[in-house]
């Protein structure tokens, strides 16, 4: 064998290495040329020995080494949030008791509701384009989790509805909430504000609201975030300039007077600037062209949130000035119905207690349409009549006062006859109340007058009436109303819609009758809202006294006319309508008035518009 | 444990990757602080292996895809570094040989009383029992050749309250993973 290891099969010359050797064989013998080296190659080589060290490389290796396959990435770094310092001392619940201490506190309050295994996720806005804005809300912990105490603290579990309003909310750059009154649009507005200061997404809000709610809005953002610093525009006029101007406030919070005088005084280039600007009692720039109106439009701010129980309160149009308030309607645009409607779908949320409904027992509502007594049928016709005459007399000089006098005049009577004191009303009325009283239940009335109350109260001894109204001083009403609440035998509290309607919790009530009918769907609702409100535990029957053939007939249907044309608008399931107040064409319309000349007679009074006019 | 981590605050990683049909895996990597919160996240673009390294990987093949390239390229990337990776995925359990943060495979507390075998084909019992801890809500299991990380979590374990649920993050990346698959794919 040859240094190079390689051997030829040798065939018959005998002279080659066998494959048993060691060596190669090739597959085919060379062939040998006749010349004198034949013998030679013939020849048996003599090997000869040496040593060697085996340094060479090998000619080739199959190898294959994992090769690290380079990836790109795609990343996302989210905001830092605005830090806080808790409140101190620390709140006994700790972190890892706080879902369950939530929960108790809200079954402590009368809330009631189990805490619930459902988990509302923020959704990107539809109109989030970006890889990175879309993924920043995907990446959010869910709501329960979020403000179940791990970092937030809650002192109540929020109801389902308040957690989808709160990511809806969140999500929104121009958002109406409109809930229903009594939902808490007030808390879902600042847990949102919260989660935006504490996700980075806002460092600065404003916080526009009627005067008097400023201490509402200081008390609620105490309860339910109480971390937050609010600070409220006042004193004079150097300290608001240095407070619109201070950079470093994460909340403010101004009435609507002091944002327009004070702004007007600001120069173009001082104009502060917010993330988020927040207008409660939106309904306050329903006029366009009003200070008011222009001045919220002038802020400069990245988001824009309006809210209001009432988006509409006589025309279909104001919420055309809402949402060019949003921003998503050009500068003085006027949607028509069908584009309101569409733009309403995306940035209206409203609820109503209907929708909510498995969050809170019923609200039934039922008419009672009653036939005045006959004492009360003579005495209604004759002052109808005598009074449509003057009306008449009137002629052009008639304004919607004199008609208004009319219709006041035929609702007393519709309540009770003044001279026999006969009362159709009143005789449900104690039908219905010695069942309730039977039954040891309790039932709020409210009247427009509080004479008619003061009439009431002797005819309703057997039940025990408390009477709360504006004639009873002020001092004297929380007892009253403790009274209500804690003795059994107190059956019925007499309220006036004026003094009774807002503000009051009277959860404990399972009945309420509304004895006559407030011009107003929405201070009616407001009335039956102090039964039929958050913490309520039974349903709460609502009984609306209607007499036939007269004028609350007429003012209802109405009414009942105007809300189909809104809920055209806020969608279905919208049964509670806000503030449709009646317009002085409509008020007039409750009268054939014609005015007599001498070539006939014709319509007095303004002509009736679809939807429109002053509001009574 | 990073060395990132202080003793008040824990960044917690969790990670997926998900297939997408013809295009291969991709993974993500959700950095947050104990109580969920988000602070950095980072996905790959899809990688499929060739049928080479099908061949010589053999089973091998997903726990390399999967951790080593893919959970390794992300824990890079990352500017934050988390104090612990959990996961729902076994095979990312190989990435805790090619990095010191502890990886865990996140199963749901409950479904492990009294069970002979967990979840994805985990033994229970015996000497896994040592590479378990409970963590908020979930039972994170480690990877069994790395004995340590239980112990230097157990020092960090009360920074996360009981109530937290490890594996709801780990539906936000597959959710983030699968927006980011249709928005980058659609253009």
């Amino acid at each position: 064998m040859d240094a190079a290891g390689i051997n030829f099969e040798s065939g018959d010359n005998g002279g080659g290495v066998s494959e048993s050797d060691g060596g190669m064989l090739l597959p085919q013998r060379p062939e040998l040329l006749q010349t004198g080296f034949n013998p030679a190659l013939s020849r048996m080589p003599a090997p000869d020995t040496i040593c060697s060290t085996l340094d060479l490389p090998l000619d080739f290796v199959p190898c294959w080494t994992p090769r690290r396959i380079p990836l790109r990435c795609i990343g996302l770094t989210l905001p830092e949030g605005v830090e806080f310092l808790s409140p101190a001392p620390p709140k006994p619940a700790l972190p890892v008791d706080a879902p369950k201490a939530a929960a108790k506190s809200a079954e402590e309050s009368g809330d009631g509701e189990q805490p619930k295994k459902k988990v509302t996720r923020l959704q990107p806005p539809p109109d989030a384009l970006s890889l990175q804005d879309r993924l920043f809300y995907l990446l959010q912990p869910p709501l329960e989790s979020w403000l179940a105490g791990q970092e937030l603290i809650m002192p109540f579990e929020p109801f389902s509805y308040q957690y989808e309003g709160i990511a809806w909310l969140f999500s929104s750059q121009s958002a109406l909430l409109a809930d229903e009154m009594g939902l808490g649009k007030t808390m879902q507005t600042i847990t949102a504000i919260r989660l935006l200061l504490r996700s980075g997404q806002a460092r600065r809000i404003l916080l526009i609201c009627p005067k008097p709610l400023i201490p509402n809005w200081q008390r609620e953002f105490k309860t339910w975030a109480e971390e937050l610093p609010v600070v409220v525009m006042e004193g004079n006029g150097v300290r608001r300039r240095m407070l619109w101007t201070m950079p470093g406030v994460p909340i403010l919070i101004a009435n609507y007077e002091l944002m327009t005088r004070d702004l007007a005084e600001i120069s173009e280039e001082e104009q502060p600037k917010f993330d988020l600007l927040v207008l409660d009692e939106a309904q306050r720039i329903k006029n366009r062209e009003s200070n008011t109106a222009l001045t919220a439009r002038a802020i400069k701010r990245r988001r824009s949130w309006a809210l209001t129980g009432t988006p509409i309160e006589n025309r279909p149009e104001e919420l055309g000035a809402l949402f060019e308030f949003m921003e998503v309607i050009p500068k003085g645009g006027s949607p028509d119905l069908r584009q309101l409607s569409r733009l309403a779908k995306k940035y209206i949320l409203r609820r109503t207690k209907d929708l909510v409904m498995k969050d809170m027992p019923p609200r039934i509502d039922r008419d009672a349409e009653l036939e005045l007594t006959d004492a009360q049928e003579s005495a209604y016709r004759i002052a109808e009549k005598e009074g449509v005459i003057q009306l008449n007399d009137l002629g052009d000089s008639i304004t919607v006062q004199h008609v208004f006098e009319l219709v006041l005049r035929l609702k007393q009577i519709a309540n009770y006859d003044p001279l026999t004191g006969e009362s159709a009303k009143l005789e449900r009325l104690q039908a219905d109340m010695e069942e309730i009283a039977a039954s040891g239940g309790k039932a709020i009335l409210f009247s427009q007058w509080t004479k008619t109350i003061d009439w009431l109260e002797p005819r309703l001894k057997e039940f025990n009436p408390l009477i709360y109204h504006g004639g009873v001083p002020t001092k004297q009403r929380e007892p009253i109303l403790a009274k209500f609440k804690q003795d059994p035998k107190a059956h019925i509290l007499l309220m006036s819609y004026g003094t009774g309607a807002v503000g009051l919790n009277l959860q404990f009530a399972g009945y309420v009758f509304l004895f006559d009918r407030w011009w107003n769907p929405a201070i009616e609702d407001q009335a039956v809202n102090r039964a039929h409100r958050i913490g309520v535990k039974n349903q709460v029957i609502v009984t609306r006294f209607i007499s036939r053939n007269t004028i609350e007939e007429r003012i209802d249907r109405v009414l009942r006319e105007k809300r189909e044309l809104f809920e055209m608008v806020l969608g279905e399931g919208d049964n509670n309508n806000r503030s449709l107040s009646l317009s002085a064409s409509e008020i007039f319309g409750l009268f054939d008035l014609k005015a007599r000349h001498k070539d006939g007679a014709r319509s007095i009074g303004p002509k009736p518009v679809a939807a429109g006019g002053e509001a009574a | 444990m990073s060395e990132s981590a202080k003793t008040d605050q824990l960044r917690l990683g969790f990670m997926e990757t998900i297939e997408v049909e013809g295009r291969g895996h991709i993974g993500g990597l959700l950095i947050t602080n104990q109580n969920g919160r988000p602070l950095e996240f980072q996905c790959t673009t899809p990688v499929r292996p060739n049928r080479t390294q099908e061949i010589l990987f053999g089973e091998t093949l997903k726990p390399w895809l999967l951790g080593e390239l893919i959970g390794s390229t992300l824990l890079d990337r990352v500017a934050i570094k988390p104090s612990l990776v959990v996961t729902s995925d076994p095979c990312l359990l190989e990435l805790r040989n090619h990095t010191h943060v502890p990886i865990a495979v996140a199963e749901s507390a409950e479904g492990e009383q009294g069970g002979t075998t967990g979840r994805r084909g985990i033994p229970a019992g015996g000497e896994a029992e040592n590479r378990k801890l409970q963590l908020g809500g979930s039972m994170l299991r480690f990877h069994e050749a790395h004995h340590g990380d239980v112990d230097s979590l157990q020092k960090q374990k009360h920074l996360i309250p009981d109530s937290a649920d490890l594996q709801e993050p780990l539906e936000r990346v597959r959710e983030a993973l699968a927006e980011t698959v249709r928005t980058v794919f659609a253009r």
